[in-house]
């Protein structure tokens, strides 16, 4: 308890803007922002603050580290003599607030793929190591969270740097990493009654979150490659690739080059398994021609596959698919539905 | 730590049509840079990505052998943007290359054993690097028998023409070549679909009779291969074609006793990133640019089937 105590620091809601803009000083702030009905991650300028009184954001801030359209070199010249002038650009060091633990397990779910000793993706682990991150917990998650099921929860505060949480009248602020600590170092220590008014409020909002059963998922999966089920499941699907989208564990790309004239650029942008393209070979052959075979893909691989291969599920149970899919397509049914088959 | 996306400079140094149909080139490829091409060190299956900035990038097997220093060779089809643009190029064009990626056919595992390469139409560039190789001075020595079946739907689209001409004549491989059949009007007639090339045994590939000299057959592949029976004992089976040339060599090579263990298959999926990050080349688990593109028949068997 009193190593806790230690670690713990509190600061009183009035004080905030205080520490915000002493961290904008060495930092690049990037926080939450209300943006009509939206919830954005964006650099927060001279003044402003983090919104942080929302339960999760519709587009998850996996942009931040995996931006949606990323450039990996420009060239100039004609077609047969451009070399590639790779861009320098310096990563400033920066400051993320207001990340959820799920998005914050998002991350750490897709560091095995970008960052292992097959290839290193030079773009994320940059954006990684420059980047500090504040998380927040969820004092009020939402009806399509599931992250307690994932091995998640809502004050769980792995993989971030310093760990906050609203316990009404100020803020209770964990140290979780030693880079963590300098920021926090400064402010007063919490009490033994706020520490415990923040493991009532953990208590309440782990309750409250929904739970499936994933325990034998992956081993099950194995044998359902050839499953009618995933016809049914995938009936009412449109192909929008929402799911994709928004899913902070999604870590598929495209390449593509951009040219006007004679300068250009080749670019990552986001991809999805879901559109048909995506395994179109070049001969006009395709092994997923029909969407129930992307479907059982989508699902094999975040289920199955990124298990066997890395030792994780690739989900946080963040549950923006669930609350987006515009036919209402949930993956806990899903699971369930998996998990009903004799 | 080097950016695993940044292509390479590499420059055409040779250019030429490879088939009579026009569709497919050889390019031979130096590295301006001395000190990249002391980096690049592949073996026979591995693949690179072609760059051509601007339009894109195309993952292509090998097709050079390491043993031969100086060059890499990549036998190329024009099929989408960038092998379009890729024709189009002249010799001392500068483009790009990453890699090298994928695994490799298993030299070392097949050392002290027979080893039967069969090929169908361009698929044949990666097993002219492994052909190449095995048949090297330095090597040759460390393999048994080598056989090599070869086929393509007429002579004017096998590859490595005048390479087949000096691997006929060599007394260390076995090379036996196929053209399809004609079809009339009721299907496949049974006769040499071109002067030289023997007609075998339509209907029953495994009766044909063949005589000593005779290398040159109308046949499809797999019905030469039956006919052949090259020994499964001790010995590997390295197939490289289109999927239907693979699907009925297959169930051949099976019946003449080679294990699921000893035959390899190297496949193909849409790429892009090569190093097994963007997601598109999977099949189940694996992704076909990293654990691939060389598969055992018994590692696909315990992989789904999607592809």
């Amino acid at each position: 308890m009193k190593d806790s105590l230690k670690r713990m620091k509190q600061i009183k809601k009035s004080k905030l803007p205080e520490l915000i803009e002493q961290l904008k000083k060495d930092y690049d702030l990037i926080g939450p922002c209300k943006d009509g009905d939206l919830v954005l991650y964006r650099k927060l300028e001279k003044d402003e603050l983090p919104f942080l009184g929302f339960k999760n954001s519709i587009k998850s801030p996996k942009e931040l580290f995996f931006p949606q359209t990323e450039e990996i070199l420009r060239f100039r010249g004609f077609i047969d003599r451009r070399i590639p002038e790779a861009i320098e650009e310096k990563v400033k060091k920066r400051i993320v607030i207001g990340m959820r633990p799920c998005d914050i397990q998002s991350l750490l779910i897709i560091d095995k793929l970008f960052i292992n000793d097959d290839y290193v993706d030079s773009f994320y682990d940059k954006l990684r190591e420059n980047t500090l991150i504040i998380g927040f917990g969820c004092s009020n998650p939402a009806s399509s969270c599931f992250c307690t099921s994932l091995g998640g929860g809502p004050f769980i505060a792995k993989g971030s740097d310093v760990f906050m949480v609203d316990i009404g009248q100020g803020y209770l602020l964990e140290h979780v990493s030693e880079k963590g600590k300098k920021l926090i170092e400064q402010l007063p220590e919490a009490s033994e009654d706020m520490i415990a008014m923040k493991q009532d409020i953990e208590k309440k909002a782990s309750k409250s979150i929904s739970s499936i059963d994933v325990e034998a998922i992956p081993e099950k999966l194995k044998t359902l490659f050839e499953n009618p089920i995933w016809e049914e499941i995938s009936e009412r699907c449109l192909g929008c690739g929402v799911c994709t989208y928004l899913c902070p564990t999604c870590h598929c790309f495209d390449i593509q080059d951009e040219v006007v004239d004679n300068k250009g650029r080749r670019v990552r942008n986001w991809d999805s398994c879901m559109f048909p393209i995506f395994t179109l070979h070049g001969s006009g052959h395709q092994p997923r021609e029909f969407r129930y075979q992307r479907m059982r893909q989508r699902i094999m691989h975040k289920f199955n596959y990124y298990r066997k291969n890395f030792g994780v599920i690739a989900c946080s149970g963040c549950g923006r698919c669930v609350a987006q899919c515009p036919v209402n397509i949930d993956v806990r049914e899903v699971i369930g539905s998996i998990k009903n088959i004799k | 730590m080097k950016n695993p996306y940044i292509p390479i400079p590499i420059k055409i140094d040779k250019v030429r049509f490879e088939t009579d149909d026009r569709l497919i080139k050889t390019f031979d490829l130096v590295f301006p840079n001395k000190e990249d091409e002391k980096e690049f060190n592949y073996y026979p299956g591995q693949f690179a990505e072609l760059s051509i900035l601007g339009k894109g990038e195309s993952p292509i097997g090998i097709a050079s052998s390491p043993t031969e220093a100086g060059f890499l060779r990549f036998t190329v089809m024009k099929v989408g943007v960038v092998t379009k643009a890729l024709h189009n190029l002249e010799k001392s064009a500068l483009m790009g290359v990453r890699g090298p990626f994928g695994n490799w056919y298993p030299i070392d595992e097949m050392k002290g054993k027979n080893v039967v390469i069969i090929g169908g139409g361009f698929a044949f560039t990666t097993l002219r690097s492994l052909l190449i190789y095995m048949l090297d001075d330095k090597n040759r020595k460390a393999y048994g028998d080598i056989t090599c079946i070869y086929g393509a739907r007429n002579p004017g689209l096998l590859c490595y023409r005048d390479e087949l001409e000096q691997w006929k004549k060599r007394k260390d491989v076995s090379l036996y070549q196929c053209i399809d059949w004609t079809f009339g009007s009721k299907g496949p007639i049974e006769e040499a679909a071109e002067d030289g090339w023997m007609p075998i045994n339509m209907k029953e590939p495994g009766k044909t009779i063949i005589k000593q000299d005779v290398k040159k057959f109308t046949a499809f592949v797999p019905q030469l291969v039956s006919a052949i029976k090259p020994e499964s004992k001790n010995a590997y089976a390295i197939v490289c074609g289109p999927p239907i040339m693979i699907k009925f060599t297959i169930p051949v090579l099976t019946e003449l006793g080679f294990p699921p263990d000893r035959i390899y298959n190297s496949l193909e999926m849409r790429m892009k990133c090569g190093i097994g990050k963007c997601g598109r080349c999977n099949i189940g688990r694996k992704y076909v640019c990293k654990d691939g593109p060389v598969f055992s028949l018994k590692e696909l068997e315990s992989l789904p089937k999607e592809y």
